[in-house]
């Protein structure tokens, strides 16, 4: 059972090919991942891609059909009780009746717990303490957001799962929350975060799982996916001279040179932007406003999902 | 997987949190007048008018030689059972469920059945309070004759409560929503009043058709056995049987069925069926 955290002391989350199956329908296909302590890992993948079914999995709230689960070395169907003492869960809808006052609902779900945090200064942390007297009815959507932190919070967890945290807020509301969660993992709280925003992830995560149909597509630092997606690179410029088009193409790195209006846009492979550059100084042209497009989380998951999409058709074709 | 440890009840902060939890429910519920005033307003004001009427109070033949006031006296305990425990107790439940309330608590160290116990004592609380203050206010200004027989008027009251929540409890398990649990509650609420007297006196119609539906109906057996008891009477066997069975069948399908918004590995909700056929087992084999 404990065998998982043998190998790596410093993991919190064990998830080995985790499979749930609604019906027909299967939610879950295989899922494998691990969680490190102390770090923000993403469980990023489009709405119905089985990320809530996983943390589901995780929270002790779903049965799995196969596959080991294993959270701060405990099975959570057979220790619900222990697990819940030790993770802090906030589901996706507002989980609370209309009519409860916050400070209500702090104190209760602070009862829940053996050694509760501090409520005051949660509220205060999270900005709600003139909020105390409000019914959760009356909370604007950021603040409902963020009453649910506290609750997720309020048992002093080693693991916060967070579940679509900021789906729903306006932008300032969620860089305000992206600050938050950066202080709770800050005060030493694992988070589990799952999010279908690539931005999100990008911001905030340390390492991802991306999952699609089911499947971990990728694993990894979201910088690294972006990278391992990016089968090429584009440099766009504004096109100085027509003999621009000849010194490009006759580059080994350059692909193909495209025009886009005034911008030439050099799609090709390596270090190149500086390979631009380079060429444009010895033929006595000059390069100007050259920008490297970034390869960003957002291209690096549709390059996968397409990628994931081409394999299962080969893969059917060949049935 | 064996079946989960019952609760550490018994460690102080588990109390604490089970104190505040029925708190909570209380104080939601004063803030959701509806069981209020259907359970403690409504009844009230049919006793007070009622009460009111002079010719209401006077011994009639027709009621046994008592008046109309006193044999509508049980109609309105019934009254305040059927409403919270048939209308209150399951809408309010479904409404966590659909809102994810049993949900979130799930992941919480005290389970969502621990939502349902504090629900269950609201209701019985609220219901407590406006029998009293039924009984109090009856025989205070009304000269309603309170049961000579406390014991038994209990039982009666016991029983019929344990029925209509068993029933209640039912309703609350399998309704998908609180609009389908307030409908599925109003549809036995209209048909279970009138057979408690609750639109007239059921001797009126002098039906012994109706008067053999309204004994195997719970709301009919509460009726008959609070009437009996309240004049100093035993309940009557058949009344005690009737509620006994509504409220154990009715329960368990509640306890088997009950949908918490999570899901129970087989062997977990197996659990109780199965620990019940092993006594039955059990007892038949020892004979």
């Amino acid at each position: 059972m404990t065998k998982t955290f043998d190998d790596d002391v410093s993991l919190v989350i064990a998830v080995e090919h985790l499979r749930k199956a609604y019906g027909a329908t299967v939610a879950v296909d295989d899922v494998s991942f691990s969680v490190r302590a102390g770090e923000i890992f993403g469980v990023l993948g489009r709405n119905g891609a089985g990320k809530t079914t996983t943390v589901e999995c995780l929270s002790g709230l779903r049965v799995p059909d196969s596959g080991h689960l294993e959270v701060l070395g405990l099975d959570p169907l057979a220790n619900g009780r222990e697990l819940h003492e030790r993770v802090g869960v906030q589901l996706q809808q507002s989980a609370l009746p209309p009519k409860i006052r916050v400070g209500e609902a702090v104190d209760l779900y602070a009862s829940f717990y053996s050694r509760p945090a501090d409520s005051d200064r949660l509220l205060g942390v999270l900005g709600l303490d003139a909020k105390r007297g409000s019914y959760f009815r009356d909370l604007s959507g950021g603040q409902k957001q963020r009453l649910s932190i506290v609750l997720a919070l309020i048992g002093q967890p080693e693991i916060a799962i967070l579940d679509e945290l900021t789906t729903g807020l306006d932008p300032e509301a969620r860089r305000e929350t992206w600050d938050l969660i950066e202080g709770v993992r800050d005060s030493g709280v694992t988070i589990v975060l799952v999010t279908h925003f690539m931005e999100e992830a990008e911001r905030l995560c340390d390492r991802v799982a991306l999952i699609d149909r089911g499947k971990v597509i990728a694993l990894g630092p979201p910088a690294h996916l972006g990278e391992q997606a990016a089968t090429s690179k584009r440099v766009r410029l504004r096109a100085p001279d027509q003999l621009a088009d000849v010194v490009l193409e006759a580059l080994p790195e350059v692909s193909a040179v495209e025009h886009h209006g005034s911008d030439l846009v050099v799609v090709g492979s390596g270090n190149l932007g500086t390979a631009v550059v380079l060429a444009f100084d010895r033929a006595g042209l000059v390069a100007e406003d050259v920008r490297t497009e970034a390869s960003s989380l957002e291209d690096a998951f549709l390059a996968l999902t397409a990628a994931a999409e081409n394999d299962e058709t080969a893969v059917d074709a060949g049935r | 997987m064996s079946t989960p440890a019952p609760a550490a009840s018994n460690s102080p902060s588990r109390r604490r949190a089970y104190g505040l939890l029925v708190l909570t429910e209380l104080r939601l519920a004063l803030r959701y007048p509806v069981g209020l005033v259907f359970g403690l307003g409504l009844p009230m004001l049919l006793l007070v008018i009622f009460g009111s009427i002079p010719s209401l109070t006077q011994p009639k033949k027709e009621f046994g030689g008592v008046s109309f006031f006193t044999v509508y006296a049980p109609t309105l305990m019934v009254l305040v059972l059927l409403v919270l425990g048939l209308l209150s107790l399951p809408t309010q439940m479904a409404g966590y469920r659909e809102q994810g309330v049993l949900r979130r608590m799930s992941t919480t160290p005290v389970p969502a059945s621990a939502l349902l116990g504090a629900q269950l004592a609201v209701n019985l609380i609220l219901a407590a309070a406006s029998i009293v203050m039924l009984l109090g206010v009856g025989a205070g200004a009304f000269n309603l004759v309170l049961p000579s027989q406390a014991g038994w008027y209990l039982l009666s009251l016991v029983l019929t409560i344990a029925a209509m929540f068993g029933i209640g409890l039912c309703v609350a398990a399998l309704a998908s929503s609180p609009q389908v649990a307030s409908a599925i509650g109003m549809g036995l609420f209209y048909p279970l009043a009138f057979f408690a007297g609750l639109y007239f006196p059921l001797v009126e119609l002098h039906s012994s058709v109706i008067d053999q539906i309204a004994k195997v109906l719970p709301s009919g057996a509460g009726f008959d056995a609070l009437h009996a008891s309240l004049a100093g009477h035993f309940p009557g066997g058949e009344a005690i049987g009737v509620l006994v069975a509504y409220a154990i069948v009715f329960s368990a399908i509640a306890v088997r069925w009950f949908r918490w918004g999570v899901e129970r590995s087989e062997t977990r909700r197996l659990a109780i069926p199965a620990l019940l056929m092993h006594s039955i087992k059990q007892s038949t084999g020892s004979r």
